[in-house]
């Protein structure tokens, strides 16, 4: 009678144990970037007058999203600097050379969060921020976070927005010209749930 | 940007600093042995080309991170090297051999390290070893020629004929795009005109009548010359045909041994020499300007357009 006792407190114990663990599992979701429905944008300072607008045609990425132990959550983005895209092809071509992005020598800008933290109305994410050879850290405030479901898909998506200066991630001072130093990075991402 | 000005004045400091050394250390000891004009060479160089890149406001990157940083922080110091090592007269010819062609094939993997052709799949691996390969002999095909003309029947129209590629493969890789790259040549090529010219003058004057060429400065001259080319075919946009045009251009001066021209006065071989070589690089310069003109022309025209209209 005690040994059975014993075997059922016991499969009740790794039954509590499995029940807390699986929800642990499960409280954190998994999301890939939808690149039909996100956008990585950039506008840089022409002249100290206007604006000049771009954007990167090829990101990916994924995200996880623990509701319940938010410092758990994690965010990547992987964006193919040879997909830049400034609406001109002269110019396009002139960014991937070494004098700028140095495509062939630096194929990828990459965010990798270190720490999240939950804020009111998002999220505040540390993470390393790698862009020509140089990895800096960088915190941004991702806003948003709702979830939507579309045809049984669960969405949620973040917006943020943050300022680099291109001199800081090893660009050429003297190729910087009449385009300004700082950039403004636009990141509008929507992740469907794995 | 492009800066023509300071262009001129890096090139002025390296020239006027390399001759400085030439002649500094010619005159410390007088006859000067082959080994000591060697010597004065690579440091001629050396310090010609430090200065030049400091003009340009270029600190040295380590760990370097991109194929010009590699160039000017590996290529560089190690070929003035080999180069101080194999001037010694005491070194075997094989062994200098040995250093310089051991060294030239190493170079395209240096000059390629982390790049997307070392970092992707099996076919792009396999066509990048390929085409680093084929890089690598015709490096040293172009070294040891130029080496063999040098010792045969030298004259300063080798260097000078360096120079001239050297100058004409910067201003392609700029007129592709790639300004930085362009850039980088005119330290060099100022040094490489500099250096075996006060040299020529020194050995002229009897210090050392024996000595048949600055085997350091065609070294420094061949390995740049193609380092540049390499860099701005791989990260640039200049084109394979062009690349190969300006590296083999100063071969052409092999054509002075042909009987008909080979016991001609030697400012007649001379002037042949960089008639030859100036002709196919005055053709690539075309090309280039042509290209120039069709992709980057319009873009500098907006740009200029909005500074006016400032």
């Amino acid at each position: 009678m005690g040994r059975l006792i014993s075997v059922w407190v016991q499969t009740l114990v790794i039954g509590v144990v499995v029940c807390v663990g699986g929800k642990f599992v499960l409280a954190a979701d998994e999301y890939a970037y939808d690149l039909v429905h996100s956008s990585v944008s950039f506008k840089a300072r022409h002249l100290d007058i206007s604006w000049i607008h771009g954007r990167f045609n090829e990101v990916a990425g994924k995200f996880s999203l623990d509701r319940e132990q938010p410092s758990k959550s994690t965010f990547e983005l992987t964006i193919n600097a040879d997909s830049v895209d400034t609406a001109n092809k002269a110019r396009d071509e002139h960014l991937r050379q070494p004098d700028y992005f140095d495509t062939k020598q630096f194929p990828t800008i990459e965010f990798k969060s270190t720490s999240t933290k939950a804020i009111e109305g998002g999220y505040e994410v540390t993470g390393d921020f790698t862009m020509h050879g140089t990895t800096k850290k960088i915190t941004i405030v991702l806003k948003g976070g709702k979830e939507h479901d579309f045809k049984k898909a669960k969405r949620v998506a973040f917006s943020t927005e943050l300022t680099l200066k291109r001199s800081d991630f090893g660009f050429d001072k003297n190729a910087i010209g009449p385009i300004g130093d700082e950039a403004l990075i636009m990141i509008d991402c929507e992740g469907v749930r794995k | 940007m492009f800066e023509p000005l300071l262009y001129l004045k890096a090139m002025v400091a390296a020239a006027m600093v390399s001759t400085t050394f030439v002649l500094a250390m010619a005159a410390l000891r007088r006859p000067a042995s082959t080994t000591w004009l060697n010597l004065a060479s690579v440091l001629g160089v050396c310090f010609g080309l430090a200065i030049g890149y400091y003009m340009l406001s270029w600190r040295l990157v380590w760990p370097p991170i991109n194929g010009l940083d590699r160039f000017l922080t590996i290529v560089v110091p190690a070929t003035l090297g080999i180069e101080l090592i194999a001037g010694f007269v005491s070194v075997p010819r094989w062994v200098a051999w040995f250093l310089r062609l051991s060294f030239a094939v190493t170079i395209p993997r240096i000059l390629l390290h982390g790049s997307v052709y070392l970092s992707g799949n099996y076919e792009t691996l396999w066509h990048a070893t390929a085409a680093m390969a084929v890089c690598a002999v015709l490096l040293a095909v172009v070294w040891g020629l130029l080496s063999w003309l040098s010792q045969r029947s030298p004259g300063v129209s080798i260097p000078v004929a360096l120079y001239l590629a050297t100058q004409c493969a910067g201003l392609t890789v700029m007129m592709a795009g790639y300004i930085k790259g362009g850039a980088a040549v005119f330290p060099l090529a100022a040094t490489l005109v500099a250096a075996p010219l006060w040299i020529r003058l020194v050995t002229k004057r009897c210090i050392a009548p024996t000595y048949s060429g600055s085997p350091a400065v065609l070294g420094i001259g061949v390995v740049g010359l193609f380092s540049l080319l390499f860099i701005g075919m791989f990260f640039g946009r200049i084109s394979t045909v062009c690349g190969l045009a300006i590296l083999l251009a100063p071969l052409l001066c092999w054509a002075t041994e042909t009987p008909l021209l080979r016991h001609r006065q030697p400012w007649v071989v001379d002037s042949i020499r960089l008639v030859l070589v100036a002709i196919p690089l005055l053709l690539v310069l075309t090309a280039a300007k042509r290209d120039f003109d069709r992709d980057m022309a319009p873009l500098l025209r907006q740009v200029k357009a909005s500074i006016l209209g400032r």
